[in-house]
């Protein structure tokens, strides 16, 4: 159990950030309250890890193969570049920081599947294009749907709500079946925990840290969005959810922050407004290249600390 | 069910419509009570319209203080929140100008000159027919999505309208014979009497952007 710690806090650190992907509009609006939204949140990240969760585990686990410790130096070496990146203010993702700390103990193993390795990156990049071509593609149909709608203000206004609700919910579904890999794949390839049990920890350790300490994330991120107008907060939270969902089905772990800002991104296109800063952009690209190479180095240096031997000289 | 989870988005509903109608009670009161000071200038029956005017524009506060509340209290997405606050807040002046013309005319004991009267009446009028037309478009904007933009046209054009009659009242008034001072008091009047179809001229552009911002 104790060796699992290392997984278990970077799932609760994992809670704590992402939530806010999923629930940050609708809790800053204040059209739900914190509570109701963190335990909506907990079950249905709780759910997808469960029902989904085993697709991007497989991923993570063919990547390298690691013994117990190694699998405790990348969950370590993971969780440390998620503090650090979030200490210096970058929007960080635990996917990559989850799979460059995977590579580093693949590097010192010389065990690593190129093909899987591949499939993960070529996903990244395809994160946040995912999100924008989703958006734009979202926000003409659905607009179109809704600008036909017969409601008036206060049916339009509870439709938004129960929507924005409903998109929550589902995008907390699809960060627990994409994300729980993050938390705990590397044990299942490490032969500590089964895939029943990965989900379970994973989801749990997840939730906790969604019930625990994801109000102030879940606060900032909100207001962030909510400068967009209720609509448009309502596509790009679907939008991530359903490019999260998609790479969940072909078994790739994904950052829900880098899908929500591509979808932000594709909204801004399509309405012909800047909703993302320069300097949030060029935050984001340094944070992509340096998330993963930060884990990969801070893995390969725990891995190399742990192997060293006392040589008496004599 | 859907009126169980959310009861307080009904209520709000319910309370602008009561705040509408009120309005149009405020209306009602203050153009009789012109009409009556027109024809026998400050009379009993001016007193008790101008009382009555009063009554309805302090309900007119009280509903809006209990709309804010709702607001307050998580009624409605953060957006028709801060989108109905504020026409509320610019609806609300139109009866406080009802209840300013009412007093000014009562405590400064003004009587219209002749040649002011049927300019007066016809500034009543036109500002009273926009305040109509005003309520007509923010029931239209809060039933549909369409059909404000027609209604904000004809009280642009009454309000153009009501500026040309409030110019031609002071330039009669400044050509009369008219003491200084009676000059001076009835500009005064005059120009918040022009407020009126002004105000429901910025209320109306306010609905128009709010209707827009309805369709995505």
């Amino acid at each position: 159990m104790l060796s699992l710690l290392g997984g278990i806090f970077l799932g609760w650190s994992l809670g704590a950030n992402d939530a806010a992907n999923a629930f940050g509009p609708a809790v800053t609006s204040r059209m739900l309250k914190f509570w109701y939204a963190a335990v909506v949140a907990a079950v249905f990240v709780l759910l997808g890890a469960l029902a989904e969760g085993q697709a991007p585990i497989e991923t993570l686990k063919s990547i390298t193969s690691l013994s117990l410790k190694q699998a405790i130096v990348s969950s370590v070496a993971a969780a440390a570049t998620v503090t650090l990146m979030t200490l210096l203010g970058f929007p960080v993702s635990t996917s990559q920081a989850v799979v460059g700390a995977i590579l580093g103990i693949g590097f010192m193993n010389r065990q690593l599947d190129v093909s899987a390795m591949s499939k993960v990156i070529i996903c990244w990049f395809g994160t946040p294009i995912g999100g924008m071509l989703i958006a734009v593609v979202l926000l003409k149909a659905l607009g179109r749907l809704y600008n036909r709608l017969n409601t008036d203000l206060f049916q339009s206004d509870i439709l938004l709500r129960v929507l924005l609700i409903a998109a929550g919910s589902y995008a907390a579904y699809a960060l627990g079946a994409n994300n729980v890999a993050n938390v705990t794949a590397v044990f299942v390839g490490a032969g500590q925990l089964n895939i029943f049990w990965a989900k379970l920890v994973g989801g749990l350790s997840i939730a906790f840290g969604i019930i625990t300490f994801s109000r102030p994330v879940m606060e900032t991120v909100g207001k962030k969005l909510v400068r967009l107008d209720p609509f448009s907060a309502l596509i790009v939270v679907l939008a991530e959810a359903i490019t999260v969902h998609a790479y969940t089905l072909v078994g790739v772990p994904v950052s829900t922050s880098q899908a929500l800002i591509g979808a932000v991104l594709g909204v801004g296109l399509v309405k012909g407004i800047n909703t993302v800063s320069t300097k949030t952009m060029a935050g984001i690209l340094l944070a992509w290249f340096l998330t993963p190479t930060i884990a990969c180095f801070i893995s390969i240096s725990l891995y190399f600390v742990i192997n060293l031997r006392y040589v008496p000289s004599g | 069910m859907r009126n169980f989870f959310f009861k307080k988005t009904r209520q709000l509903e319910a309370l602008i419509y009561n705040y509408l109608e009120n309005l149009g009670m405020t209306q009602k009161h203050f153009a009789k009570a012109m009409n009556i000071c027109l024809r026998e200038g400050i009379s009993d029956d001016f007193c008790f319209l101008m009382d009555q005017t009063h009554k309805f524009e302090s309900r007119a506060d009280d509903i809006r203080d209990q709309v804010n509340e709702l607001m307050y209290s998580r009624a409605l997405i953060p957006e028709s929140r801060e989108d109905i606050m504020a026409l509320l807040e610019r609806v609300d002046e139109i009866p406080r100008s009802f209840e300013q013309i009412l007093n000014m005319i009562r405590t400064q004991k003004i009587t219209f000159p002749e040649f002011l009267i049927l300019d007066v009446q016809e500034l009543i009028r036109v500002s009273i027919e926009s305040c109509e037309l005003m309520v007509k478009q923010i029931d239209v904007m809060i039933k549909k999505k369409v059909g404000v933009r027609t209604l904000h046209s004809t009280i642009d054009q009454n309000e153009s309208h009501c500026d040309h009659i409030e110019r031609r009242m002071i330039n009669k008034l400044f050509d009369s014979e008219l003491d200084p001072f009676l000059k001076m008091q009835l500009k005064e009047l005059v120009i918040v009497l022009g407020e009126i179809s002004d105000q429901a001229d910025r209320v109306s552009k306010r609905v128009n952007i709010m209707a827009i911002k309805r369709r995505v």
